[in-house]
């Protein structure tokens, strides 16, 4: 797989702070690659720092295996942070005018405000759109020239249910033409929907990198219930492979050592003389995997 | 050049302030400049007589004098296209396309030079305007017509266009530094009319500190720039003007002009946008 954009030990300080500390990536042709890690650490700055924005203190990035230029950028749909156009301006004018920067794309503009449910809107200035109308907006600008490259930050900030269900189906379907998207998001939910590959920031520094599948194999939540839920809890706190063990409402979700599974929990109980009114394997959610390994980090530093 | 100044009216043909400005200057130096007469017979009808000369057969139109007069009245104009400028760029800061356009693929220096190229084209159709105006006033006033008076003295529109062009230049700095459209127009305003005047005014006369710093005041920026076109009117009175455009005076702008222009590029190359 072609490298599209190799990040190799990035640094940038303001100040005191390390914003981004020695941060490495490599991000492959195809691939919709997902940027974690909670607010504060480092995913904007790193994105504004490949996208010329900001100056990196020092460390290196390559764009198509080329340092960066204004005419790579063209080939790169960008929205960093929040919507940024022109108030006064409406959808269409300024689609317009990203259109003259890029030298592509004038022809595009109805369709891609078709894609993001904005045509019937593309006469309004800017400033009477909603925020979720602006996020839209930003999505159709970064598609207009029809890149193959997409870098989306928090592209569902701000959206109600179905526009980020909209955003996932747009998403999807770029990614689906075969160009390769990098999103930052501190959403989980919407990375594991879309993400092949991710990458876990914290104070700037990289502490988790691999492919969404391979991260979420292996680590299953069994949940179950019983009428009892006092006894069921004492109980299972006996069965040994009990790795973790969590008690929300009328449910407990467990996780089991390796060697042990649903029928061995199960069997266990039913030896202890309780019936289980739910049992149930849920694979693991990125979100317990993401706590865990910002958990983990935190154990290694103190 | 093209393309960043198609993309720079992409930008403002749809801005309404930019119009109302752009009008208020225009309509502004039409009413100012073609009044002159209809002032003198003001000034007549309230009885004022300079040493005995009766102000409306004054010569303010004439061949080639009406450039040096309109040009030194449209520079008290110019401060209304900074602020356009001061506008435009502010805009750009706070709407965070400046840094949308660096991302969608213009240079930091193509953005640049969108915004030098429009300043030009500013100064260089104020400097149209003020010839068109004082060709159709002179035609209209002038006792003398004819092509080698009309056509002398050109220099004070090519001093014109420089003066606009720096002052927009350093409004061009002022906003680049200070990011907020508010802050830029009284700073330029205050600046320009009354601290500079004052310093300048202080530096010349305040008998404490004259004597050590009056060479100074013709290299102040402000001062600088008013020096290139001398106020005309006393020679209406026979005093002594100066009719021309000094070659000191356009090394002093020059020197201003290139420092405002790379205090943009040190400010905006070391900048995070």
């Amino acid at each position: 797989m072609p490298e599209i954009l190799s990040i190799n030990n990035l640094v940038k300080n303001y100040g005191k702070i390390q914003a981004v500390n020695k941060l490495s990536l490599v991000i492959n042709q195809g691939s919709v690659f997902g940027l974690l890690g909670p607010n504060g650490s480092g995913k904007t700055t790193t994105l504004g720092i490949v996208l010329d924005v900001l100056k990196k203190t020092s460390g290196d990035y390559l764009w198509f295996g080329k340092h960066s230029s204004k005419d790579s950028r063209k080939k790169i749909g960008a929205i960093l942070e929040v919507p940024a156009f022109y108030p006064y301006l409406s959808a269409q004018q300024n689609l317009h005018i990203i259109a003259k920067i890029k030298r592509k794309g004038i022809d595009r503009i109805e369709d891609v405000l078709h894609q993001v449910n904005l045509f019937d809107r593309k006469d309004d200035p800017y400033r009477t759109f909603s925020l979720g109308m602006k996020q839209r907006l930003a999505i159709a600008a970064s598609l207009l020239s029809d890149p193959p490259v997409l870098i989306l930050d928090e592209p569902t900030n701000g959206l109600d249910p179905q526009g980020i269900a909209e955003i996932r189906k747009v998403i999807l379907q770029v990614a689906k033409e075969g160009k390769t998207i990098l999103l930052a998001s501190h959403i989980l939910d919407e990375v594991q929907k879309v993400c092949t590959d991710f990458a876990v920031l914290k104070k700037g520094t990289k502490i988790y990198s691999g492919s969404v599948e391979e991260a979420l194999n292996g680590a299953r939540t069994i949940e179950i219930a019983s009428k009892s839920m006092n006894q069921l809890v004492n109980t299972v706190k006996e069965f040994r492979p009990l790795k973790s063990l969590d008690e929300e409402k009328d449910l407990l979700s467990l996780q089991l050592e390796d060697a042990a599974d649903a029928h061995d929990l199960n069997t266990f109980l039913i030896e202890k003389g309780i019936v289980l009114t739910h049992l149930a394997i849920r694979k693991s959610s990125l979100e317990q995997k993401f706590l865990n390994i910002l958990k983990e980090s935190d154990d290694q530093t103190t | 050049m093209i393309r960043l100044l198609e993309i720079e009216w992409l930008k403002l043909k749809n801005y309404k302030i930019f119009w109302i400005l752009i009008g208020m200057y225009f309509l502004g130096l039409i009413l100012v400049l073609s009044s002159g007469m209809f002032l003198m017979q003001f000034l007549k009808y309230k009885g004022a007589d300079f040493n005995g000369i009766d102000p409306t057969i004054l010569p303010l139109y004439d061949f080639p004098d009406v450039w040096q007069n309109m040009t030194y009245i449209a520079t008290f104009f110019k401060i209304i296209i900074a602020f356009i400028v001061a506008i435009s760029v502010t805009n750009e800061i706070s709407y965070r396309t400046m840094r949308q356009n660096v991302i969608d693929g213009l240079s930091k220096w193509e953005f640049l030079k969108s915004k030098i190229y429009l300043i030009l084209v500013l100064s260089g159709a104020a400097t149209l305007f003020i010839f068109l105006e004082g060709l159709i006033t002179g035609l209209i006033y002038s006792h003398v017509i004819n092509l080698s008076y009309i056509f002398s003295e050109l220099d004070f529109l090519a001093a014109y266009f420089l003066e606009v062009f720096t002052f927009l230049s350093f409004t061009l700095l002022l906003s680049i530094l200070l990011k907020k459209a508010g802050f830029v127009i009284v700073l330029v305003f205050m600046y320009t009319l009354i601290f500079e005047p004052f310093l300048t005014i202080n530096m010349l006369h305040n008998p404490w500190i004259k004597d050590y710093v009056s060479w100074l005041a013709p290299y102040l920026p402000i001062r600088a720039l008013n020096n290139l076109i001398h106020v005309p009117f006393q020679r209406y009175v026979f005093m002594e003007i100066q009719d021309f455009i000094a070659w000191k005076d356009i090394l002093i702008v020059i020197v201003w002009l290139g420092i405002y222009h790379l205090s943009i590029y040190k400010l905006l190359d070391k900048r995070d946008i």
